[in-house]
């Protein structure tokens, strides 16, 4: 019985039988449609085992420390085709997110011979990789007797590539001369509007296209809902909430963090341009944001929008995407649109976050785990996960093209995927990497924090960042 | 003889002895406080004894955490002491509906602070919060909690009040059910005012327990982290930045060990001295208890 | 007098409004879904669902992002463990010590004393990180044993101290009386003196099971995920979907109730016992 169905799924992957046909035989054999997809993916792994020795590392068990993510959770759920294709065991240590980054850094710092791979921001890299944690993945890509032919690292969307890979050089461009590659991409945010439907559609609204009618619609939202507040930025003291929707829109006016000058950092948040948008920023969340805004992180931010508390949100795209299901009210009434903050801009400039696989540099099994992040990064397992599960948004071209991946996203997140195409092509991360990302991050937050509180006035609140930012760059010895 | 003199080290070196493994940790960070380190920049890590001190002291952010630990830890601990002595006295007396209420009090202490905040963030959340309702229903509408710098120190006061005064109120309590009914008897008798006999008989034997509470209080509070860090990570701007959230910021985001544990020892100085001079007071006020009775 | 039991009265309803109603109110939050919850004005009439409570017992929540899997009641089992175990360590070590301070007036006594008290007021963050690092040599890290015997940090000093106070004013005389018939020390001090002592330990005991109990950095750094508190656990629903405040609200529900009741089991020696001076009166 059990030949016949693998037979029947081979089939089916070698295009000599439709997927409908497919479904109905099965049906005959007694198979429901939910073990025909895990079946499926084995067949697809198969097909993958052709040329390259997968078998190699049998017996290994490898240890992996991941954060409570639906992207660890599509992993787990094709685990068993990974097992089966190299024979090596996988166990896994899930911790929530609200914790997740500390479990990490301390099991790096004391370095910990526990885990061999771990889930990672790119940002965390520009710290991990050099403190000598992380392993460089160069090495591992251009060995092909280590890297799958048909692994495709071309495949991951190019920008990716280059935002998780650097030289460790204060400054220096992301995936430029001598980066490494510290990380492999596995799934990306980009920041767009996500917006309630039902709202828009009642007081006659469209997508806002700049931070003009941003503003306009938000402030709209705010005095006529009847309740619901305009749009919902992140506010708490964090780096976190200057990395979404704040720098996307921040970059789209041309704008930097720091300048270099001579190899020396400078900070650059205090220019007249700067200013200018900042307070535009900050006006837009006194009018027609959270009240609570100043502590408001990821979660608040969409279970506002999910509960129909807010209007829209400025946000990650997948954050929006989760709203729309679960058990959250306005779900299936939510829709997405691109946004380019400045009308002068030739289109938007999403700012990236990255979810990617990195590797313990005091792991004692290193080409196994390099052998794990290629099975969980590839085709076959990401092409699953976008399918059958919520890995989105997927970090590889061919998924992006997938028919079944398209349809499923076109059928219930209105506007999603056109948000993508216009997005893509310029999404990358526009922070400049430096070690002091984080520290000098969450100052700006704090800062901002003032300014909306009108604590102090945006012009000294970012003379006085840039001075304290400037006086810690020089402290490390980097400005 | 000898076994004599050695017995009380014999039962209390173990005690010591578990404690002392701490201790190692203790000077490799207290070593850690005299470098420049920072674990994204292990090539600029260098020994500069005492200059991470120095840099502190010179740095304005570092007073704004000891103003605001001290008015953190002085508002909590006075407010606490006020409310658990008040409460303690209502129920004085020992009923079995008095047994009742102090345990049912002790709740909140059963509920761990991270997860308690979580709540907490939400009853004051103005979108769903059933306290931000409840205070629009009398009138007050544009009150935001721990989001606004006015009100973001009364809300994480008001979180750690609903804490931990029960544990201030359970230490009172005892030690108010403990004292001998000799004197106030007789100040019944002699018709002393009520108000004279609290602060006159009762407060004054009263305090070496109210010694402890308040140590075991206020060095906890100067500690504070779960709370604040769970309500506001610190904000808005700069005013909740405790000891505590800013040396784990250093630690766990901005990975610079050194200023991390300068911070650290730092803040273990002051609880040591703290605890020093309340123990002090402590001793001296049992001998006179004990000379008393 | 009936104005001032009126007063009264009014007070104690204050007071327990003000620390039981957020108690209720995850009580009742418990009871309801994600929807429920986050609404204005909220639910007072809503259908009571035993939805979250089963979710945690059986393992296995729906989300927005698919099936959650929970470890919730391994958690518990963590929490109960440690706190357990912490506990009865600190217990097995303080109450001699704690015996020997208050009898014996001995050469550096009172630092020995002061310096273990003052473990307790260590940043956790100050030892935590180096500790790490020994603990990995030492083969503890990731153990109960290595977990047990940080938690002597928050146990200990706690135990210590308020069962030392317990001993000072327990009258030596009955000891002494007993052992002139001829006992032995041991048997004095276990006979007489702790169970003399006894509600001051319950006391000192409960209070340190829920210091311990609340704690929540220790494990995290130090251990893996099958070895973590509820505390940690019930952040568990803090999920890239959104948070899931029923779960939570449950989670607190069904992690006070162990506590709760060994405080009500011990509710007779909990007030008396932290009177350190109850015996003299």
């Amino acid at each position: 019985m059990h030949d016949k169905i693998q037979d029947l799924a081979t089939a089916f992957c070698n295009g000599r039988l439709g997927r409908r046909e497919l479904v109905r035989r099965l049906a005959g054999l007694g198979l429901a449609l939910g073990s025909v997809e895990t079946l499926l993916n084995a067949a697809a792994t198969r097909a993958m085992a052709a040329d390259f020795d997968w078998k190699k590392h049998k017996g290994t068990s490898l240890r992996l420390l991941l954060n409570k993510h639906p992207y660890a959770d599509a992993m787990i759920a094709d685990l068993a085709n990974f097992k089966a294709l190299t024979g090596m065991e996988v166990t896994y240590d899930i911790f929530p997110e609200d914790v997740y980054f500390d479990k990490v850094t301390a099991a790096l710092s004391s370095r910990s011979t526990q885990y061999d791979v771990f889930m990672t921001g790119a940002y965390q890299t520009w710290q991990y990789g050099p403190a000598g944690w992380l392993v460089d993945f160069n090495d591992y890509l251009k060995d092909p007797a280590k890297t799958a032919p048909n692994y495709g690292w071309d495949d991951i969307l190019p920008n990716l590539r280059a935002s998780t890979a650097w030289s460790g050089k204060p400054g220096a461009a992301l995936g430029g001369p001598g980066a490494h590659q510290w990380a492999v991409p596995w799934g990306f945010e980009l920041n767009n509007l996500s917006y309630n439907q039902t709202i828009f559609d009642k007081l006659k609204l469209t997508p806002p296209r700049n931070m003009e009618e941003l503003m306009a619609v938000a402030a709209k939202i705010t005095k006529d809902a009847g309740g619901p507040y305009g749009i919902g930025v992140r506010g708490s003291r964090s780096w976190a909430t200057i990395h979404p929707g704040f720098l996307s829109a921040y970059s789209n006016y041309g704008q930097r963090d720091f300048t270099m000058s001579g190899g020396k950092l400078k900070a650059a948040m205090n220019t007249p341009e700067s200013k200018a948008f900042h307070k535009l920023w900050v006006q837009m969340i006194q009018e027609s944001g959270p009240k609570n805004w100043a502590t408001y992180t990821w979660y608040q931010v969409g279970t506002d929008l999910g509960a129909g508390a807010s209007g829209m949100i400025y946000d990650a795209d997948i954050l929006g995407y989760f709203m729309n299901g679960g058990d959250n009210r306005e779900r299936g009434h939510l829709a997405y649109a691109p946004i380019a903050a400045n009308p002068a801009a030739s289109g938007p400039t999403s700012n990236v976050w990255i979810w990617s696989l990195a590797m313990s540099n005091f792991s004692r099994q290193k080409d196994a785990g390099w052998t794990f992040i290629q099975w969980a990064s590839g085709t076959d397992h990401l092409l699953f996960g976008a399918r059958k599960n919520d890995v989105v948004n997927p970090v590889r071209n061919t998924v992006w093209q997938d028919a079944e991946f398209k349809e499923r996203i076109a059928k219930s997140y209105p506007g999603y995927l056109n948000q993508y195409d216009k997005t893509a092509p310029d999404a990358k991360i526009y922070f400049t990497p430096q070690p002091l990302f984080f520290n000098l991050t969450t100052e700006w937050a704090a800062s901002l924090q003032r300014m909306v509180a009108r604590e102090v006035s945006v012009d000294e609140g970012l003379d006085k960042l840039a001075d304290s930012v400037n006086r810690q760059l020089h402290q490390a010895g980097i400005g | 003889m000898f076994l004599r003199r050695a017995l009380p080290y014999v039962l209390s070196l173990p005690a010591l002895l578990v404690c002392i493994g701490i201790l190692v940790p203790f000077f490799t960070a207290a070593y850690y406080s005299l470098q420049r380190y920072n674990l994204a920049m292990p090539g600029s890590r260098e020994f500069v004894w005492f200059g991470q001190y120095l840099d502190l002291l010179s740095d304005p952010d570092f007073w704004v955490t000891v103003r605001v630990s001290a008015t953190y830890a002085i508002t909590t601990v006075g407010l606490e002491l006020l409310l658990g002595l008040g409460i303690a006295l209502l129920l004085h007396e020992r009923t079995r509906f008095n047994n009742i209420v102090s345990i049912a009090l002790l709740l909140p202490l059963m509920t761990a602070p991270a997860i308690a905040s979580l709540m907490w963030k939400l009853m004051t959340n103005p979108n769903f919060g059933v306290l931000s309702w409840l205070i629009a229903q009398v009138g007050i509408h544009d009150f935001r909690w721990a989001s606004a710098p006015g009100s973001a120190m009364f809300t994480v006061v008001l979180v750690d009040i609903w804490v931990y005064t029960p544990f201030m109120m359970v230490l009172l309590l005892a030690g108010l059910r403990s004292l001998p009914p000799q004197p106030f008897e007789a100040a019944r008798l002699d018709g002393v005012a009520p108000h004279f006999v609290f602060f006159r008989i009762t407060l004054p034997m009263l305090a070496p327990y109210i010694v402890t509470a308040t140590l075991f209080r206020l060095l906890d509070s100067i500690q504070q982290f779960d709370i604040v860090y769970a309500m506001t990570q610190g904000g808005p701007g700069d005013s909740l930045m405790l000891f505590q959230v800013r040396a784990y910021l250093d630690f766990f985001q901005y990975t610079n060990v050194g200023t991390s544990a300068a911070l650290m020892v730092v803040l273990w100085a002051i609880t040591y001295l703290l605890s020093h001079v309340f123990i002090k007071q402590w001793l001296r006020l049992r001998e006179r208890t004990h000379g008393n009775s | 007098m009936a104005i001032a039991k009126i007063l009264r009265a009014l007070a104690l309803s204050l007071v327990l409004a003000f620390f039981l109603f957020p108690i209720v109110w995850i009580l009742l939050m418990s009871f309801q879904t994600n929807e429920e919850i986050l609404r204005l004005p909220p639910s007072t009439f809503f259908r009571p669902t035993l939805g979250n409570y089963i979710a945690l017992i059986s393992g296995h929540l729906e989300t927005a992002a698919g099936e959650l899997d929970i470890t919730f009641l391994h958690n518990l089992w963590n929490s109960i463990l440690l706190s357990t175990s912490s506990v009865a360590l600190a217990l097995l070590l303080g109450v001699p010590a704690a015996y020997a301070f208050a009898r014996f007036r001995f050469r550096l006594g009172e630092d020995i004393a002061f310096t273990m008290l003052s473990f307790r007021f260590a940043p956790p963050l100050l030892v935590l990180l180096p500790l790490s690092l020994y603990f990995q040599d030492l083969g503890l890290n990731d153990t109960y044993l290595g977990l047990i015997w940080v938690y002597q940090l928050i146990c200990l000093p706690l135990i210590l101290w308020i069962v030392r106070g317990y001993f000072e004013d327990a009258s030596p005389d009955i000891e002494y009386a007993y052992r002139i018939d001829g006992h032995s020390w041991w048997r004095a001090f276990t006979r007489i003196a702790v169970p003399l002592a006894g509600p001051g330990i319950a006391a000192a005991g409960l209070l340190s099971f829920i210091f311990a109990w609340n704690n929540f950095v220790f494990a995290l750094i130090l251990a893996s995920a099958d070895k973590q508190p509820v505390t940690v656990g019930a952040l568990a629903f803090v999920t890239a979907s959104g948070i899931q405040y029923g779960q939570i609200a449950a989670a607190i529900v069904l992690s006070i109730l162990p506590t709760l009741a060994l405080a009500l089991y011990a509710q007779r020696w909990l007030v008396e016992g932290l009177s350190l001076g109850a015996v003299k009166g």
